[in-house]
């Protein structure tokens, strides 16, 4: 038995979820250890590992069908694995049926149940654990207050809005206190504005009760305002795990550079190596320069990725800017209020996108087919290997 | 322009006679056996010389008839109380299992709608001689019961098959075991198919009639076997009394669904 | 070698998970099999044995005039009830698409409520009504259109009023069922484009409405070929049908061989003409 419930824990700020008997106290609360689920040969997750820390909020972050949901529901026992192997504080629970996971699961349809009040439906993992009544109404309530849902206990799910509903579902998931709460796009169903709102609702109760939080999502923007890391998910494999800022300042590979925040790529391939730089020929003949971070051979065709922010442009005659250099016609400008995005078309026919902040000095704005220069340092350019 | 109203021009008054037709049609003999059945006239005399209680009398004192009533609710609460045990473990099996030959299993349950009722009757008929069952109250709850499984059967699999199981999921992963999501969770979603399954098969059994008159000896009788027994021989007007008892608990049947049905809005 | 016993392994543990899936099903399952399958089985067997062993029973029922009539009197009467309640089903269902539904829901009301009327009870209703006495010639006779009653009861008048009376709801809801899902923009775009309400009619409601017109045919007409109760209450001794034979053979002569060689010829018609049918069109909905 794994509850942790019985003993009557709290709710309240600062003491650490885990109140279960100092077992292993492991940095990890979860492992997973080359997890694959395959249907037949289709390989939905594959070969996937990661560490969840104690306390963390980790967001899988991916495109539509890249396996998350797959990956959480083997977490939460509904799938079983084809293979690998997954741990909570060090050990295996993939023998474990899903009820005696001790796990809080918030799904993205909304599954109060609509035959119970609030809260009833909050009550509900108390009840079936068997917990004295008195001592589930006084819970309820506490958990009604975190969430700002104190009067509603005696409504009906139906007489809720959406936003409501999912926060009472976040209650009934928080109340027993698991030990990981999974979250699969909880907010997916509702607009911008209110998911906006839950979502710091949810960074408030994160901090609040110290929990373990996984959290699904396709939507970058909700990854990078909640997660403490980012575990991104790319057709059953994970592409990278890292904080927010590792993963837009060091994509690992194009993958990562492509799906978080907006970026440029050309390509080109390896002229030299020198320095700890290499020059790179780009399609239409320029030579620009980039870090050597991987060990790359001579003539390797590379995909060269910067962002729009890095760059900014400049008239062809003046000579001072940055290493980089490409010259091209605006096809494309964009008036944004704070900035102005161009497109660039080069020689090769490649597009550039420049996104050009308007600070205290930058007022110029550009017009269409002038023919421009885009520079930007060389420091801020990825290059990755493309397979000849 | 055919499918709305304003734009049907004058033909729609044709489809307005027909239904209007056709409703009559449909209601005469609903209401006009109850008010036949107060009618004084021993020959059932149309329009009636007098009107009575006698036939409701006759109805609720003769041992007979009394009799039969008593053993069709009696029939009736036992075929409803096995078809629910029978079709619930069914109807999770038909719609939540993943096996080969489902279909074919779902159409196995189906099969006693499709073949002929007189069929059934005279196999079973032939079953209850060789074994001594005809005239118990046994052979009739089998009987009845054969006809009412599919009803309850498919009512109760078409509620499970909306209720969604991510519900049964979300309770499981909270810390319910199987046994108390199903309590707490799936029957309580699906109870509204469970009573119209219910409902139904009390209706097929309250109403059996060819079945019955198979199993039916002498000294056990339903009311629909006592009705056609009677019938053969003369019209009595008892009938009729009889008869409006059974519109009676239909109307109050379908009543209770339609209430059923506005609540569950 | 090692593969393919791995495969068989699989192979039965995955039928071992397929039986234990089955295992709340068996109840019913047995049920089924014993009260019904094994009966009607054993029934079948009967129609082979008695009196004596061979294919006699079916010989003397498909040559002996006498059960031919029958046979032709079944399928007349089916063809009949078919028609006629087609005939009233399409313009109510019709009917029940276009008003409003307030109205459509209280025309439900008494489909639904002569549905689930006593057979027995409906069936007596029109025997009293259509005697020669009864209400129905009287009310004839005082409007003067027939001096003598005309009889409608104890013939096949009887049986096709009573049986179309009883068969009316099993054909309305499946026409309206496909009628209600019907786009009245359809009709619209199609009139827009030109077409006179006859070429509408005929050339979109009317095939695109054939899939619960078919299926509502189909079901009276099986169903009809099976009818014991009403044609044996409203039907005279020359009208007899097939399951009426089938049960005064059994319960009147105690022909057991014969009766039960009539009851599958019933039953085998049933079923060819409804697994033709959903071979054809796909499976009917029970409604
Ligand atoms: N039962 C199944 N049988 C076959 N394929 C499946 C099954 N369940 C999921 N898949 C496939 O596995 C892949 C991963 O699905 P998953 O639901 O994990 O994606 P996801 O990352 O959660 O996507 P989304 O953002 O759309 O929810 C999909 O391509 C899906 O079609
Ligand atoms: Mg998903």
């Amino acid at each position: 038995m794994n509850s942790s419930t019985g003993s009557g824990g709290t709710l309240d700020a600062g003491v650490p979820q885990g109140s279960q008997p100092a077992r292993s106290m492991a940095a990890n609360l979860l492992s997973i250890r080359n997890l694959s689920k395959h249907y037949g040969d289709f390989r939905a997750v594959d070969n996937v590992s990661l560490d969840v820390r104690r306390g963390e909020l980790m967001t899988f972050l991916g495109p539509s069908g890249s396996g998350k949901t797959t990956t959480l529901n083997m977490v939460a026992g509904f799938d079983t694995p084809t293979a690998g192997e997954i741990l909570i504080d060090n050990q295996d629970i993939s023998r474990v049926i899903p009820s005696r996971r001790n796990i809080g699961m918030v799904f993205q349809r909304y599954t109060l149940f609509p035959h119970m009040t609030v809260a009833e439906n909050v009550g509900f993992p108390l009840m079936v654990r068997r917990v004295a009544k008195p001592q589930i109404a006084e819970r309820v309530t506490r958990v009604l207050k975190l969430i700002r849902l104190e009067s509603f206990g005696d409504r009906r799910p139906s007489q809720l809005s959406g936003g409501q509903q999912q926060r009472v579902a976040l209650a009934r998931a928080l109340i027993y206190e698991p030990r990981l709460l999974l979250m699969d796009e909880p907010l997916g169903a509702l607009d911008k504005r209110l998911r906006e709102e839950i979502q710091l609702e949810i960074r408030r109760i994160h901090h609040q009760l110290d929990v373990t939080i996984i959290y699904v999502t396709h939507d970058q923007e909700e990854a990078l305002r909640l997660s403490d890391r980012i575990a991104v998910f790319d057709n059953g494999r994970i592409a990278q795990i890292g904080a927010a800022r590792e993963l837009y300042d060091q994509p690992a590979n194009a993958f990562v550079g492509a799906f978080l925040g907006n970026s440029n790529f050309l390509t080109g391939k390896i002229a030299t190596a020198n320095g700890g730089r290499y020059q790179v020929t780009l399609k239409d003949g320029s030579s620009i320069e980039a870090p050597a971070r991987l060990a790359l051979a001579p003539e390797q065709p590379v995909s060269v990725m910067f962002r729009p922010e890095k760059a900014i442009l400049q008239s062809v005659s003046e000579t001072s800017g940055f290493t980089n250099r490409v010259v091209g016609r605006i096809t494309e400008n964009v008036f944004l209020g704070d900035s102005a995005t161009y497109e660039v078309r080069t020689a090769s026919g490649e597009l550039v996108t420049v996104k050009q902040p308007f600070g205290p000095s930058e007022t110029k704005t550009r017009t269409m087919d002038e023919e421009i220069a885009v520079s930007w340092p060389h420091d801020c350019v990825h290059i990755f290997p493309i397979d000849r | 322009m055919l499918l709305t109203l304003q734009r049907m021009g004058p033909g729609r008054y044709v489809l307005y006679a027909i239904t209007a037709i056709a409703v009559f049609y449909l209601l005469l003999p609903i209401v006009f056996i109850p008010i036949l059945s107060f009618n004084a006239s021993r020959w059932l005399e149309f329009p009636p010389p007098g009107w009575t209680l006698r036939w409701y009398e006759q109805l609720f004192t003769e041992e007979q008839w009394i009799g039969s009533i008593w053993n069709s609710v009696k029939v009736a609460f036992l075929v409803t109380a096995s078809a629910i045990v029978l079709a619930l473990p069914a109807a999770f099996v038909l719609v939540r299992g993943k096996f080969l030959g489902k279909t074919a299993l779902n159409a196995f349950f189906a099969s006693p709608m499709i073949v002929p009722v007189v069929i059934i009757a005279v196999a079973l008929y032939g079953f209850a001689l060789q074994w001594g069952m005809a005239g118990t109250l046994f052979a009739f709850v089998i009987s009845h019961l054969i006809l009412a499984l599919p009803f309850a059967i498919i009512s109760i699999g078409s509620s499970l098959q909306t209720f969604d199981i991510a519900y049964e999921k979300s309770a499981m992963i909270c810390g319910a075991s199987r046994v108390q999501a199903l309590l707490h969770v799936t029957l309580p979603s699906i109870r509204p198919g469970i009573i119209a399954g219910a409902l139904f098969a009390f209706l097929i059994s309250w109403d059996e009639v060819v079945l019955a008159i198979f199993m039916a000896t002498p000294s056990l009788q339903t009311l629909p076997v006592k009705i056609w027994v009677t019938l053969r021989t003369d019209l009595s007007p008892v009938i009729a009394a009889a008869s409006s008892l059974l519109i009676g608990m239909s109307v109050l049947l379908l009543g209770i669904s339609a209430l059923i049905k506005r609540t569950r809005k | 070698m090692v593969a393919a016993t791995e495969a068989r392994d699989t192979a039965t543990t995955e039928l071992a998970r397929q039986g234990r899936t089955l295992l709340p099903a068996l109840p019913a399952l047995v049920f089924l099999f014993l009260a019904f399958v094994l009966p009607v089985w054993v029934l079948f067997l009967r129609s082979f044995t008695e009196p004596a062993t061979g294919l006699g029973n079916y010989q003397s029922l498909v040559t002996d005039s006498v059960y031919l009539d029958v046979l032709v009197n079944t399928f007349f009467v089916a063809t009949a009830v078919t028609i006629s309640t087609l005939l009233l089903a399409f313009p109510i269902a019709w009917f029940l698409v276009i008003v409003p539904s307030r109205v459509a829901r209280m025309v439900f009301a008494v489909i639904l409520l002569s549905m689930w009327t006593n057979l027995l009870v409906r069936t007596y209703a029109w025997l009293v009504l259509l005697q020669d006495t009864g209400a129905i010639n009287q009310f004839l006779m005082y409007l003067g259109l027939t001096s003598a009653p005309v009889p409608l009861v104890n013939n096949m008048v009887g049986v096709i009023i009573g049986m179309t009376y009883i068969m009316l709801p099993f054909i309305v809801l499946p026409i309206h069922a496909t009628m209600s899902t019907l786009d009245p923009a359809l009709m619209q775009a199609a009139s827009i484009a030109g077409a006179k309400a006859r070429t509408i009619f005929f050339r979109i409601l009317l095939p695109l409405t054939l899939p619960g017109i078919s299926a509502g045919c189909i079901m009276v007409f099986v169903m009809s070929l099976g009818y014991y109760i009403t044609p044996a209450l409203l039907g005279g001794v020359r009208d007899m049908m097939i399951a009426q034979l089938v049960a005064e053979l059994i319960q009147k002569f105690l022909n057991w061989g014969l009766g039960s060689a009539a009851a599958f010829i019933l039953l085998f018609i049933t079923l060819a003409i409804y697994f033709a049918y959903v071979r054809l069109v796909g499976l009917v909905r029970p409604t």
